[in-house]
C-alpha cells in the first residue's frame, strides 16, 4: 500500500479522535452536515427510498455521537447491469458527455448527463476541483495486492470430489434448472454479467459530509476483487477518488469515493439552487449528495428518488 | 432453458410448477465472526449453532434477492445461551432461523452425512406446520442449514448452505400465473397495492415474509397475518397466500413458496391455492412484478403419519453442480500477510 495514503489515514484517524463533532449547522455555507443533520437527512432517505436502511454495525466498531441503531445507512443488492467504462464509450459515441464545469478541464463528468448541445445551460452546476487526494493515491490501488480472496476453483482442485452423485436437485421436478445450470457456460466472464452492489453510506467526522463505500459481488454472490469494482466507476475517478480502506462500521476493506471534495461540491450544488430561488432544506441533501454520487458510479441502480424541484427548469 | 428442463414449455396449461433456487450470500463478516467464536468460545465444540439468516423482496426487477448471512446473524459472546430469541430485523433484513454446523477437519465436513441433515431440517418444518407453530411464526418455513469447515491456519472456509424444501409427489400444477396487474381488477390493484405498503410500513409486520391477502367483493384488499386462517375463510372473501419473494423471474415463484404450499395444503386442507408472490421497485409495492398464481396441490399421504421422514431438496447448486463453496480471506485475515502488504 502506497506510504502517503497510510500515513495520511493515521493522520485523519488521529486528527478525528481529537476533533469536536460539528454541532452547529453550516450545511448551506460550507456544505457539510453536523451529526444531528446527517440523522435528519438519512431518516428522510430511509423514508423516502425504503430500499435504504439504517445499521447498527459491528458494536465494536460504534461511534458514540451516532445514535446505536443508526451508525450508517445501507442498500444492498442493487444491480449494476453494466460496466461503467463500457457505458462511457458508449456516450462518447454519442456525443452526450457532459463537462460539469466551469473553470477548468477537470471537471466532473456527468455520465448520464443530456446531449451536447443543451451544454449552455448546465453553466451553472458545480464543478469539482482537481482532488488533492489523487497525487498521493495515483496507483496506490494498483499496488494493494488481491486483496480479498476471491472463490477461486483452482484453489480447491478437491471441490468436484463432492459432488453429489445422487444429484436430488436435477431430479426433482420442481426445480428449475437455470440455464446457467448448463455446464458449457463460462465461468470466467463475469466482466459481461450482472455484478450487484452493497452501497453504504457512512458518516466522515473528518470531512463533515457523507461518505459512499462499495462492496461489489459478481454473478455468483462472491467479492469483487476491488480492482474490479474501479470498472464499475467513472473512469475519471476510478483511480483518483476511489480508495481501499477500513470500513468504519463494517469488517474488512471496501473501496470507498474519498469526502475530500464533497463538502466544497455540495455547497456548490447548493449555491446552484439558492441561486433559482430553491430554498434547501437539510432534510434532502442525501438526495443531492446521491444524485452527485451518480456521476460517480453511473451504472450502479441505487435508488434516490428526487422529490423536490432542482430548479434546473426555469428559463 | 428449455432443452434442459423436463417440463412443457411455460406457456401451456397445467405444467409442473418450478422454482428456481434460493440462493445464499455469506459475507466477509460472517466468517470473521466465526472465526473469532472458533478461537474464543466454541474452540472444538461441534455442536449447531442457531443462526439467523436475512431476505427481503426482490426489489430490482433484474435481479433475485437472496439470503444473506452477516456478521450479525451468529450469536454474540453474550446471548449464546439464548438461541432463541428473536433477532431484530428490518423491512430490508426479514431474519430466518437458521441452523451452523461447524467441523473440526476437512474430512469430517466431507463425511457429513448431508441427506440425512436435510432430511432432519425438514421433518422440523413438518412439524412445525403440524404444531401450529408456522403459523405464529411462518419464517420457520424458510429454516435453512449450512455447514462448514473454516480452516483457521489458512483462513480458508468451506461451505454449503441448504433451503429445505418439502418434496411433493405428485408436484405441484401451475393453473395460472400472471402479473398482479392483469390478474385482478384495476380496483383490487390500487387497494392490494395500498395494503402492502402499510404492511411493510408497520414494524410489527414488515419483516413477516407470509400473510393473507383478503379482497372483499367490493375489491378492498387487506394483509392479515397468518392465524387469521379461520376468520377470513369464515367471511367468504377471496383470499390468496401472499409472501416475500426474492425472484425475479416473471415466470416463476421464489422458492419460499414451495414450503409455503405444504404448509397451506397440510395444516388448512387447501387444495386449490391461490398464491401472491409480493414484489417491490424502489422499495415499494409493484403489481406489475409481483405474481398471482393458482396452482394444484396434493399433499403427500405419507405425512400424515407423524413419524414421517419427508423427501426434501435444497442443497444449493454451484455453478450448475451439488458442491460446496470456498472463500479465501487469507489477503484479509492472516496476520503475516498483512504485515507483508502493509510494509
Amino acid at each position: 500500500m502506497a506510504l502517503k495514503q497510510k500515513l495520511y489515514e493515521s493522520y485523519k484517524s488521529t486528527a478525528e479522535r481529537f476533533m469536536g463533532v460539528r454541532t452547529n449547522s453550516a450545511f448551506k455555507e460550507k456544505g457539510v452536515l453536523s451529526v444531528t443533520e446527517f440523522v435528519i437527512a438519512g431518516d428522510n432517505l430511509v423514508s423516502k427510498c425504503p430500499t435504504w436502511s439504517w445499521e447498527a454495525g459491528e458494536p465494536s466498531k460504534r461511534k458514540t455521537y451516532l445514535p446505536a441503531d443508526k451508525q450508517f445507512l445501507i442498500t444492498r443488492n442493487v444491480p449494476c447491469l453494466k460496466r461503467a467504462i463500457s457505458v462511457e464509450e458508449e456516450y462518447e459515441a454519442a456525443g452526450g458527455e457532459v463537462l460539469l464545469d466551469n473553470d477548468d478541464n477537470e471537471g466532473w463528468l456527468a455520465t448520464h448527463g443530456k446531449p451536447k448541445e443543451n451544454n449552455q445551460e448546465e453553466e451553472n452546476l458545480p464543478s469539482m476541483d482537481a482532488l488533492e487526494i489523487s497525487k498521493e493515491n495515483k496507483g496506490g490501488i494498483k499496488s494493494i495486492p488481491a486483496y480479498f480472496g476471491g472463490e477461486e476453483d483452482d484453489d480447491i482442485p478437491d471441490m468436484e470430489g463432492f459432488e453429489d452423485s445422487d444429484n436430488l436437485a436435477e431430479s426433482d421436478p420442481a426445480t428449475l434448472q437455470p440455464s446457467y445450470f448448463v455446464a458449457h457456460e463460462p465461468e470466467d466472464d463475469n466482466i459481461l454479467r450482472t455484478r450487484t452492489y452493497d452501497v453504504s453510506i457512512t458518516y466522515d467526522k473528518y470531512y463533515q459530509t457523507p461518505r459512499v463505500w462499495l462492496t461489489g459481488y459478481d454473478e455468483s454472490r462472491s467479492l469483487l476483487n476491488p480492482e474490479l469494482v474501479l470498472e464499475d466507476v467513472s473512469q475519471d475517478h476510478a483511480h483518483k477518488t476511489v480508495t481501499i480502506e477500513d470500513h468504519p462500521h463494517l469488517p474488512g476493506k471496501h473501496a470507498s469515493i474519498h469526502p475530500c471534495r464533497h463538502g466544497a461540491v455540495m455547497k456548490k450544488i447548493l449555491d446552484v439552487l439558492m441561486s433559482r430561488g430553491v430554498e434547501p432544506e437539510v432534510d434532502k441533501y442525501l438526495f443531492l449528495f446521491l444524485k452527485f454520487m451518480a456521476s460517480v458510479i453511473p451504472t450502479i441502480e441505487y435508488d434516490y428518488t428526487m422529490d423536490f424541484d432542482l430548479g434546473s427548469t426555469s428559463n | 432453458m428449455a432443452n434442459t428442463s423436463p417440463s412443457p414449455s411455460p406457456s401451456s396449461e397445467g405444467r409442473i410448477l418450478q422454482f428456481p433456487p434460493f440462493q445464499s450470500l455469506v459475507d466477509d463478516g460472517f466468517w470473521r465472526r466465526l472465526s473469532a467464536l472458533k478461537l474464543d468460545t466454541l474452540r472444538t465444540d461441534q455442536s449447531p449453532i442457531f443462526i439467523s439468516g436475512f431476505y427481503a423482496p426482490c426489489s430490482h426487477s433484474s435481479v433475485s434477492n437472496y439470503l444473506a448471512l452477516h456478521s450479525e446473524s451468529l450469536p454474540s459472546d453474550s446471548n449464546m445461551e439464548s438461541p432463541l430469541e428473536r433477532v431484530r430485523g428490518n423491512r430490508n433484513k426479514c431474519p430466518i432461523p437458521g441452523t451452523l454446523l461447524n467441523t473440526n477437519t476437512l474430512e469430517s465436513f466431507r463425511s457429513l452425512d448431508r441427506e440425512s441433515l436435510l432430511k432432519a431440517e425438514a421433518k422440523r418444518i413438518l412439524e412445525d406446520i403440524y404444531s401450529g407453530r408456522a403459523e405464529e411464526d411462518p419464517s420457520v418455513l424458510l429454516r435453512f442449514l449450512i455447514i462448514s469447515f473454516a480452516d483457521l491456519k489458512k483462513w480458508g472456509f468451506y461451505y454449503w448452505c441448504a433451503f429445505p424444501a418439502l418434496v411433493l409427489d405428485p408436484p405441484a400444477t401451475l393453473l395460472n400465473l400472471k402479473p398482479a396487474s392483469e390478474a385482478l381488477n384495476s380496483d383490487e390493484v390500487v387497494s392490494l397495492s395500498a395494503a402492502c405498503n402499510e404492511w411493510r410500513n408497520s414494524s410489527v409486520t414488515t419483516d413477516v415474509p407470509f400473510f393473507l391477502v383478503s379482497i372483499s367483493p367490493n375489491s378492498g384488499a387487506i394483509l392479515r397475518p397468518l392465524k387469521d386462517w379461520e376468520l377470513c375463510k369464515d367471511e367468504g372473501q377471496k383470499v390468496l397466500f401472499g409472501f416475500y419473494d426474492p425472484c425475479h423471474l416473471p415466470t416463476n415463484p421464489g422458492w419460499p413458496l414451495r414450503n409455503f404450499l405444504a404448509f397451506i395444503s397440510l395444516r388448512w386442507n387447501v387444495e386449490k391455492i391461490n398464491f401472491f408472490c409480493y414484489r417491490e421497485k424502489q422499495g415499494t409495492a409493484d403489481m406489475r412484478l409481483s405474481l398471482v398464481g393458482e396452482a394444484l396441490v396434493s399433499p403427500p399421504s405419507a405425512w400424515r403419519d407423524p413419524e414421517c421422514i419427508p423427501k426434501a431438496v435444497g442443497w444449493e447448486p454451484k455453478g450448475g453442480k451439488l458442491m460446496p463453496r470456498f472463500v479465501s480471506l487469507a489477503e484479509s485475515m492472516d496476520p503475516e500477510r498483512l504485515a507483508v502488504s502493509a510494509a
